[in-house]
């Protein structure tokens, strides 16, 4: 699904701009919405594909509980301290909303 | 790149006369981490490749000359694999400075060959645009294809490179498939006349208005519009990968496996390079004898003997261990576990200030603190890499190792702690390594707290698909880290060695060497002991000190020396009752424990100066770490 052009558009906030990928169920596909982190510590998300409109899935996590996310074909291990920097929304909302 | 061409003439391969080799185009290749990039590099080269430093920058790149039809040839530089250009780490900060040729001794790349891993095309495209504003012509090799295809993606390569405006190849790095039009791409290539142009390489173009964040995301639709008019069908995720991931990062096994891997290699650098390292030493010292028994008795032989041959042999002989460690870490990198791992350290390492990465620079620093801090490259956080390098010579490296043995042979009395389990013995090393650890985080916690203070950083750890390593590619590693060992131990250690002997020859006598107490060397050793007698050490083991500033096993070798001199025998164990006269058993526990802790070992402050680019911080750890030392030796000293 191609959700890339709307996110743009709808980059205010919604109710659920509230939403953090760290509240996110295992294998729930959701997308990102914005990346709430100084420049720098976000370039290194941003240059791997994590961007606004991407959509991300969580897909395990590591024996610590941190993260495991699955990003345009990559997986990419996280802190839960940065994906709770990370706000995202639930793909099914965001159709109801269309 | 005088270096380079030096081996351009050696290489068979360059004996017909072409061109001046000082015009051989420069092709510089880039690409993301994982790409395959070395891969491809390899099968351009072989083994006419070489580590080449430059002066001045902290710089290890991989030079090669690729073997092309016709008699042409090329040198290609291997860039570390990066993301983007915003030389956030010191991978892309070289990077970015090759491509503005920025580096001097070394051209700007001519021509470029960007390796993508076609079946993460989307975000690896995203390298493509700031790459093609620089003008510099590119060949964008669309890698990996085999698994592209394999789990079932598509695109039109045709179609894409019409798109993005870019010469464009598949291949399989692997089995060197498609790497024709790669080697088409490099005999196209003409040198550069002139001076290049300016460049300047920006991560996010500036002058535009955006914020960093839009502009990734315009550029991103970008990409997003061109691979969909190329067709582009993503590849099914890799099942196989998915089935291993749920046992490496499970909550139990993962862990687990992670011991295991990590006392494997511990078991491999400890036990199994004996009697490699045996046969090594073995070869050098009946080498040593051979040459001694063709020569004259004279100066020149002590020399060649005593000084050089048992010097840079001393440093050889750790050469098997560091190839079987380096065996294992390329296994586990190239199998892609290594990153697994990191995931799994990244907690740990948090907690004391660290991030996970930092894990591979500290394993390695058990077999040797200088490819450890090189590897130490890859933390991506400038001041996690500092605290990292910093704590790094703390890991019980094998050069400690001989010095332990020596002195816990000789005072530790083999009684047994649990059992047949453990041994008083076993023990001491055992908290040696422990003692090691401790300095080593609690460094890490007040580095952190205070001069590499920030705030928390991210850390962000690609897992790329698992992969059967390949034979090949490690050989090749190998045969690269023995080059930059021998290397070393040919220079620095030989160096060392050289004025250490020097310094026992002298002041000369009328029979010939002085009485080692008379010797320069002795002198010294006499001008230090009141130093080191609150520890219980005379002159002797000053000596030894001395001369394990250079390298720590070395003090073996020189307490060898000066009770062999004295007693006119060299055998250990009358070494070992030598050393039981002249130190109580607290003493011996304390230069233990100064060997725990203190940086004897130029080539580890040589390398420290390289990669931090300046004096401070090698000074600094050499001092702090001398401190240490000699305050737990005090303490121990005390206690015991
Ligand atoms: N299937 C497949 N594997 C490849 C290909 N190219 C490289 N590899 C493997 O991918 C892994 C990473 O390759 P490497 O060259 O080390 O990547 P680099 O980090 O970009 O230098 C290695 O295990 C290679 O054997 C390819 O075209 N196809």
């Amino acid at each position: 699904m191609d959700t890339s052009e709307q996110s743009v558009e709808s980059l205010a906030p919604l109710e659920s701009g509230d939403l953090r990928l760290g509240d996110i169920p295992l294998q729930q596909t959701v997308e990102l919405v914005n990346i709430d982190l100084p420049e720098d510590q976000a370039e290194p998300l941003l240059e791997r594909g994590v961007l606004p409109g991407c959509q991300i899935c969580p897909v395990r996590s590591s024996p610590s509980g941190d993260p495991i996310i699955s990003v345009d074909g990559s997986l990419l291990a996280l802190r839960r301290e940065t994906a709770d920097c990370l706000c995202v929304r639930l793909l099914t909302a965001l159709q109801d909303v269309s | 790149m005088d270096e380079l061409y030096r081996e351009g003439e050696v290489a068979p391969s360059n004996s017909t006369p072409v061109k001046d080799p000082s015009h051989a185009p420069v092709v510089a290749m880039i690409g993301p981490p994982n790409s395959g990039k070395t891969t491809l590099f390899n099968q351009l080269t072989g083994l006419r490749q070489k580590v080449a430093n430059y002066p001045g920058v902290t710089v290890e790149k991989h030079v090669g000359r690729a073997h092309l039809p016709g008699d042409q040839f090329i040198d290609l530089v291997d860039l570390p694999g990066v993301h983007g250009f915003s030389a956030r780490s010191l991978d892309e900060q070289i990077t970015r400075d090759v491509l503005e040729g920025k580096i001097s001794g070394l051209r700007a790349p001519d021509a470029l060959v960007l390796t993508i891993d076609s079946t993460r095309l989307e975000s690896q495209l995203m390298l493509v645009e700031p790459v093609l504003k620089l003008e510099i012509p590119t060949l964008l090799v669309l890698n990996m294809w085999d698994e592209l295809e394999e789990r079932g993606g598509y695109v039109d390569d045709k179609v894409l490179g019409e798109q993005l405006g870019v010469e464009i190849t598949r291949t399989n790095a692997r089995t060197g498939l498609g790497v024709q039009a790669v080697q088409a791409f490099l005999a196209s290539v003409s040198p550069q006349q002139a001076t290049p142009p300016e460049r300047n390489l920006k991560n996010v173009p500036e002058g535009r208005p955006l914020p960093m964040m839009d502009a990734f995301t315009a550029r991103r639709q970008h990409v997003r519009r061109i691979v969909e008019a190329a067709g582009f069908g993503p590849p099914r995720p890799s099942g196989g990968s998915e089935r291993l991931d749920a046992i490496a990062l499970h909550k139990l096994w993962g862990p687990l496996l992670f011991l295991a891997v990590v006392i494997t290699v511990f078991q491999s650098i400890f036990t199994w390079a004996v009697p490699l390292m045996d046969g090594v030493e073995f070869l050098i010292s009946s080498s040593g004898e051979w040459i001694a028994a063709t020569l004259a008795d004279s100066w020149f032989r002590s020399l060649l003997i005593d000084g050089v041959w048992a010097g840079v042999g001393s440093v050889i002989v750790f050469l098997p261990q560091i190839l079987i460690l380096f065996l294992f870490l390329g296994v586990l990198e190239d199998s892609g576990y290594m990153a697994r791992a990191a995931v799994i350290a990244d907690r740990m390492m948090y907690r004391v200030g660290l991030q996970g990465r930092a894990f591979l620079p500290l394993l390695s620093g058990y077999a040797c603190a200088i490819p450890a801090i090189l590897a130490a490259r890859t933390v991506d956080d400038e001041r996690d890499r500092m605290a990292t390098m910093f704590i790094t010579p703390f890991m019980t490296c094998s050069a400690r190792l001989p010095v332990y043995a020596l002195l816990i042979a000789a005072f530790i009395p083999q009684r047994p702690i649990l059992g047949p389990f453990l041994g008083q013995q076993a023990a001491v090393l055992l908290g040696l390594y422990g003692l090691g650890i401790v300095a080593a985080i609690g460094t890490a916690f007040v580095l952190k707290r205070t001069l590499l203070k920030a705030r928390p950083g991210s850390f962000l750890m690609e897992l790329p698909p698992y992969r059967i390593p390949s034979f090949r590619s490690i050989m090749l590693r190998l045969v690269d880290r023995s080059k930059i060992f021998l290397r070393r131990a040919g220079t620095v250690i030989f160096t060392v060695t050289l004025v250490l002997w020097v310094l026992t020859q002298f002041p000369r006598t009328e029979v010939g060497p002085p009485p080692i107490d008379d010797s320069a060397l002795g002198q010294m050793g006499q001008v230090i002991e009141p130093v080191i007698e609150p520890l219980g050490y005379d002159w002797r083991i000053g000596v030894g000190l001395l001369t394990s500033l250079a390298a720590r096993e070395v003090i073996v070798g020189t307490l060898g020396t000066i009770y062999g001199v004295e007693d006119d025998s060299e055998d250990s164990i009358v070494l070992q009752e030598a050393l039981q006269r002249d130190l109580t058993v607290g003493s011996a526990i304390g230069l233990l424990v100064f060997f725990a802790f203190a940086l004897q070992c130029m080539s580890t402050v040589a390398v420290m100066r390289r990669e931090t680019a300046g004096w401070k911080w090698p000074l600094l750890q050499f001092t702090y770490m001398l401190t240490l030392a000699y305050v737990g030796a005090y303490i121990a000293v005390r206690i015991f």
